[in-house]
């Protein structure tokens, strides 16, 4: 079976954030192709194969997930409890990518095991540069964990 | 009991104003920046200078901006959180925080003098806070006087003890003294002092916090001191 190339799962339900996040990456000369969930619903049907996606090959997950906290129905940390409450998807990377700085959501998102948390930057040049360095360290540097077959 | 809960209904009440703050007035702003900058760079040719000077204003507007609001997020952390009360060396914290704005301006000449042995009982953090805002200001201040001065120093006022910290820069119209610790008032131009006007208003919540007070002296051109208390001693 070919490898697929390594997708980037982005979580975000403002179109305007959604579509700097993806400006930021071209930018970056980030290549990898890029799926936008709108929220937390989307994102989970997309990663189990449900709904909308009951097609797709559950074996293709994204090699990182960028997750927005402020998401409507089904909160962020929601989202990351069921990732992480899944034995197909627990080990998955997930970054918590949000506008808040606060203690409460920083506490939560690695109360729920986030590998990581990176508030965006009001200074585009800043987003763009955050953006370069997430994708080099999440994408190259980072081992991602084995593979599992159907 | 009545009382509690109302203070409790207000603390969440700001907990979640802050929060929406943090979330909700930063996305447009990036928003704004962002696009900003994709016209600066994708349609560049088909702008004129004037044009692209606007948009770099429209950008540094919102740099600003965002720094209002995280010096606003900031203010209202001050209010949360639990107090606590140590003994503090204030001698050794004012040095501290002047050897700070030594190492940020190292070509700055300031005659700095520091009382030995002052002492209170009070919350660290917050009062190094205090003591970052009123030194840095004064820093600030005198950086256009051919000669800096800044004091540290206590005052016995009957069984209160006063701290003070007095500089040689250009004071202020005593008329204008009660803007002085509102948030976001300043009374220099940005273009002769930076600033947000957050300081003083910090430093008023962090002192009156911890049941003491804050007030100034000055006079255009001869100065201005800071003086507050820590609340009881005991």
């Amino acid at each position: 079976m070919m490898m697929n190339e390594p997708t980037i799962l982005l979580v975000e339900d403002n179109d305007d954030d959604a579509a700097l996040t993806v400006m930021a990456f071209h930018r970056a000369k980030i290549t990898n192709r890029l799926i936008r969930a709108r929220d937390g619903v989307q994102a989970l049907d997309y990663l189990f194969c449900r709904g909308e996606y009951a097609a797709r090959d559950a074996c293709d997950l994204p090699a990182v997930t960028l997750l927005d906290l402020n998401l409507p129905n089904v909160s962020g940390l929601e989202v990351l409890k069921a990732i992480r409450a899944d034995e197909r998807t627990k080990h998955l990377p997930i970054i918590v990518l949000t506008s808040s700085n606060e203690d409460k959501d920083r506490l939560g998102a690695y109360d729920h095991f986030a590998n990581s948390y990176v508030v965006k930057p009001v200074d585009y040049d800043r987003f763009v540069a955050a953006a370069q360095q997430l994708c080099f360290y999440w994408m190259v540097l980072n081992a991602p964990p084995p593979r599992k077959e159907p | 009991m009545e009382r509690t809960r109302e203070l409790d209904a207000a603390n969440k009440e700001l907990e979640a104003f802050s929060y929406s703050i943090s979330h909700d007035l930063r996305a447009p702003l990036r928003a704004i920046d962002g696009f900003s900058k994709a016209i600066l760079d994708d349609y560049a040719e088909k702008l004129d200078q004037q044009a692209c000077v606007y948009l770099q204003r429209v950008r540094a507007g919102i740099q600003k901006m965002s720094g209002l609001i995280d010096d606003l997020l900031s203010l209202s952390r001050i209010s949360r959180g639990a107090l606590r009360k140590e003994a503090i060396n204030l001698t050794a914290l004012a040095r501290d925080v002047v050897a700070e704005l030594q190492e940020g301006e190292p070509s700055r000449k300031v005659a700095v003098e520091i009382a030995n042995g002052l002492t209170a009982r009070g919350d660290p953090r917050l009062t190094t806070i205090v003591l970052t805002n009123l030194l840095g200001n004064a820093w600030k201040y005198t950086a256009k006087r051919p000669e800096s001065q800044i004091a540290f120093g206590q005052e016995n006022n009957g069984n209160e003890t006063v701290f003070y910290v007095r500089d040689n820069g250009p004071g202020f119209d005593m008329a204008d003294a009660d803007k002085l610790f509102a948030p976001f008032q300043r009374l220099h131009r940005n273009s002769e002092f930076e600033g947000t006007g957050i300081g003083l208003a910090t430093v008023q919540r962090i002192v009156s916090r911890q049941g003491g007070r804050v007030w100034a002296k000055a006079a255009v051109n001869q100065g201005a001191t800071f003086f507050f208390t820590l609340g009881e001693m005991r």
